[in-house]
């Protein structure tokens, strides 16, 4: 399912989208070609700045047959953790990158008759890479991208030719989304990657009427918002690391020098999941079951926190 | 009953109103089965039931318009099938009765586009067996032994565990393949 390992690749393009977007094109280092991805996939993109790493996840835009070069389109954020700054400010082209294998959390549902995709703002990226792949599979699908009325035409322009089943809904003509998803066929699957607060007006919708779990997929990387501070206590490398308000315990873990595992960034993969030994984890991810979550034996280190004063883990 | 430890033979549970739908429908291919706890959790429960001519007078008479009866399976599933699609998201099915009727049913709802997060069965009735010659592809109707004899081929079949969703139907082995004629006694194992 994940494949390992890291690939070497080179910029070799930065095209700039909008003021705040633009798309880095990476080709593997040395020539060949990136392993196949699948649509939805995304990568762990390491950059390394003069004096920190960043690991940041990014969706895929580019189509799965495409394997001479990856691409992602990454927004300037205001309240960045550095990344999306260190990507539009410092890369211009021809710098060496560590990409990991792409992996896929975000898959097309094989078996469903329907695809709604729901996306907001940015979120728009995994999308990018199923409309090709639906389109080819001639499947029935239609696809809602919210944003605001001035980066309309901005999405319309990446999304190429709206043929009916592309809607770009600009701030001004916003459908409601029970509109969009009442009164839909037997086997419609609903997807959405946005904001948190649309994903979740999305889900409650579907949920309402009547869509089964299985039938409602997120793509749930991007904001891992802070807290209150505290301290983590890591008792085999024996180390001692404050946990600051605005930064996620995997990033104070990494700043720590502390090999992390790590991959999604998002609450999402599992990846990153290590034994707590004392104190009480505050989960904010999506892969634990309700059991694991009371027992708070184990915690997703790049999206949850604590609830106690600190937390010592079996790292 | 011999146990096989073959995982495929599906487990059924009790039947439950899956609250996150909104219309719910109940299938089964006998009126015997009780409905009535189920239909208690779900005021707009519809049901349908085949009620073949003989049983008139003696099974109670489904009268009001959420109840449907049928004078055959082929009947049931047919109308089944048209209503699927129709049908809309937030739509669940329940079917009770022999295994080979639920797995008709739920082959009929995957075709529609249902998915098993939609569709609830459990088993009623007899436990005779569709089994399926794997050498001819006959389906031989109602085995009631552990090894029975092919109507299509002749081969003597063991009845293996082993089920075939899809098919809706056992899978049946010829048991003297090796030692032709060497055919062990056969036991009355579904009723």
């Amino acid at each position: 399912m994940i494949v390992e390992g890291k690939l070497s690749a080179r910029v070799v393009g930065v095209d700039t989208i909008s003021p705040t977007l633009k798309r880095f094109r990476f080709a593997p280092q040395g020539g060949g070609q990136f392993p196949t991805a699948a649509p939805g996939a995304h990568i762990l993109v390491t950059l390394r700045g003069p004096d920190r790493v960043w690991k940041n996840s990014y969706s895929l835009v580019t189509t799965p047959e495409q394997r001479d070069q990856y691409a992602i389109i990454v927004r300037r954020a205001d309240a960045s953790r550095g990344g999306s700054h260190f990507l539009h400010d410092v890369i211009t082209g021809g710098e060496a990158v560590e990409l990991s294998a792409p992996a896929s959390l975000f898959p097309i549902a094989s078996l469903a008759r329907k695809h709604i995709l729901i996306s907001g703002g940015i979120g728009l990226t995994p999308f990018l890479s199923y409309v090709p792949v639906l389109r080819s599979r001639k499947a029935t699908f239609e696809l809602h991208q919210f944003c605001s009325e001035g980066e309309a035409g901005v999405f319309r322009d990446l999304l190429g030719n709206e043929d009916g089943r592309i809607h770009v809904h600009g701030s001004t003509s916003r459908p409601a989304l029970d509109q969009i998803l009442a009164d839909q066929p037997l086997g419609t699957h609903v997807y959405t990657c946005g904001p948190d607060r649309l994903m979740e007006g999305v889900a409650q919708t579907a949920r309402r009427l009547g869509f089964p779990e299985n039938a409602i997929h997120q793509e749930s990387f991007g904001a891992a918002t802070g807290g209150q501070p505290f301290v983590v206590r890591l008792t085999r490398s024996r180390k001692t690391i404050e946990v600051g308000e605005t930064q996620t315990l995997l990033e104070a873990l990494e700043a720590a020098g502390v090999e992390a595992p790590c991959l999604c960034r998002g609450g999402a993969c599992g990846v990153c999941l290590v034994p707590v030994v004392d104190g009480e984890p505050e989960h904010r991810d999506h892969v634990l079951s309700d059991a694991e979550r009371a027992e708070g034996r184990i915690i997703a280190t790049c999206v949850s926190r604590a609830k106690s004063a600190s937390l010592v883990l079996d790292l | 009953m011999i146990d096989q430890g073959i995982k495929s033979r599906p487990v059924y549970e009790r039947l439950r109103i899956d609250h996150s739908g909104l219309r719910h429908l109940f299938v089964a291919d006998t009126p015997s089965f009780s409905v009535e706890p189920l239909a208690a959790e779900a005021q707009a429960l519809e049901v349908w039931a085949v009620a073949p001519l003989d049983s008139e007078g003696v099974s109670p008479a489904l009268t009001d318009e959420r109840h449907r009866s049928f004078r055959s399976v082929q009947g049931l599933i047919q109308r089944l099938t048209h209503r699927l699609k129709d049908e809309r998201m937030g739509f669940r099915l329940y079917a009770a009765g022999r295994e080979g009727f639920l797995w008709d049913v739920y082959g009929t709802a995957q075709q529609a586009g249902l998915g098993r997060q939609e569709v609830f069965l459990t088993h009623h009735g007899s436990t005779r067996r569709r089994v399926m010659c794997v050498h001819c592809r006959t389906f031989n109707e109602g085995v009631t032994t552990t090894i029975a004899q092919c109507e299509g081929c002749g081969a003597q079949l063991f009845v293996r565990d082993h089920f075939s969703r899809r098919l809706s139907a056992y899978m049946g082995v010829k048991v003297d393949a090796e030692l032709p004629g060497d055919v062990p006694p056969a036991e009355q194992a579904y009723q």
